[in-house]
């Protein structure tokens, strides 16, 4: 049934297109590129001065706020952009294995970014100008861990499909 | 010429050695992205502030002073990790138009990049000391923005044209 899904995705009018169009996937593709450097780089940067490395000088929250919007901004355009992808060839996609581990990646780090939101910030007071504490330290270091594997993996679908 | 070179480039044993390994390319390109992801973002935060969009709680000066080590950090690993893509295939590079001209780019970015971090480094207001210094501070970050943007999508056409 969720193949079935796919198929029909695949077979709409704009999929096709993309599907069919010489320029289009690439224009898409480059969009989707640029939106997601500048997601991971406001991510890179917020995860640098949780494990402590980078502008120790500054408040956490201070940087944080100033990032938060190239990243959100971003990653909705990143994500639009790659729906159209995927849905140019939804069943190749999806049986693709870098893309499945990319998605996961994706799931994981939506995860650790809402437990270190919930929970990891909540004396953040004690810590915002100095050095953090290792929960957070851990939440920063997973974050950079999983965003290098999305790079990885998302450039590895590119060789596969 | 240009053909002689690349020919001659494709044969040379570390050309040859880096062709040979399938994993190679893909981690390099990887490496590329994270790099392009540091740089990118450091470039973009100081442009939003030359043009005025954004107003931050430090200076420009002190921006600047913190996020050039990553600009030229990360520009060093992009040129390595670049020369290592155009070792391994030097005919998809080297006579590459988008190619050619992401290299302008970056050339023209650079020029910016010294120009204003000189200027911040002699004044830290340099670039809000005049009316006419705002004017040209403004085109700077204009541009940087613009040709940011165009390096991104020049990249990603190597592998379309």
């Amino acid at each position: 049934m969720f193949k079935d899904a796919l198929t029909w995705l695949e077979g709409l009018s704009f999929p096709t297109a993309v599907r069919e169009s010489a320029w289009l996937f690439p224009a898409i593709e480059t969009v989707h590129v640029f939106a997601l450097v500048l997601v991971v780089g406001s991510i890179i940067t917020v995860d640098l001065r949780l494990l402590g490395f980078t502008n120790r000088d500054r408040p956490f929250t201070q940087l944080a706020k100033e990032m938060l919007p190239w990243t959100w901004v971003c990653f909705v355009i990143a994500a639009l952009a790659g729906l159209m992808m995927f849905s140019s060839k939804a069943t190749v996609y999806f049986s693709n294995i870098p893309f499945r581990i990319k998605m996961v990646c994706l799931l994981l780090a939506g995860i650790n970014m809402m437990v270190f939101h919930w929970v990891g910030m909540r004396e953040v007071v004690a810590w915002d100008t100095s050095v953090p504490p290792r929960h957070a330290r851990v939440a920063g270091g997973t974050s950079l861990l999983l965003w290098t594997l999305i790079v990885a993996t998302g450039r590895w679908i590119g060789f596969t499909t | 010429m240009v053909e002689a070179l690349c020919d001659w480039l494709s044969k040379t044993p570390l050309s040859v050695a880096f062709q040979t390994a399938e994993w190679f390319v893909p981690l390099v390109q990887t490496i590329h992205i994270l790099a392009i992801a540091i740089f990118l973002i450091s470039v973009y935060v100081i442009s939003l502030r030359l043009l005025g969009v954004t107003h931050g709680a430090r200076s420009i000066g002190s921006l600047m002073r913190g996020s050039a080590p990553w600009i030229w950090g990360a520009l060093t690993v992009l040129l390595l990790t670049g020369m290592l893509l155009t070792i391994t295939e030097p005919a998809r590079e080297l006579l590459n138009w988008a190619f050619r001209t992401k290299m302008v780019l970056v050339l023209m970015l650079a020029i910016l990049l010294v120009v204003t971090q000189s200027a911040l480094r002699h004044d830290p207001d340099y670039w809000s000391a005049s009316p006419g210094r705002k004017l040209a501070g403004r085109s700077i970050g204009l541009l940087a923005l613009i040709i940011g943007a165009g390096i991104v999508s020049a990249g990603r056409w190597i592998a379309y044209v």
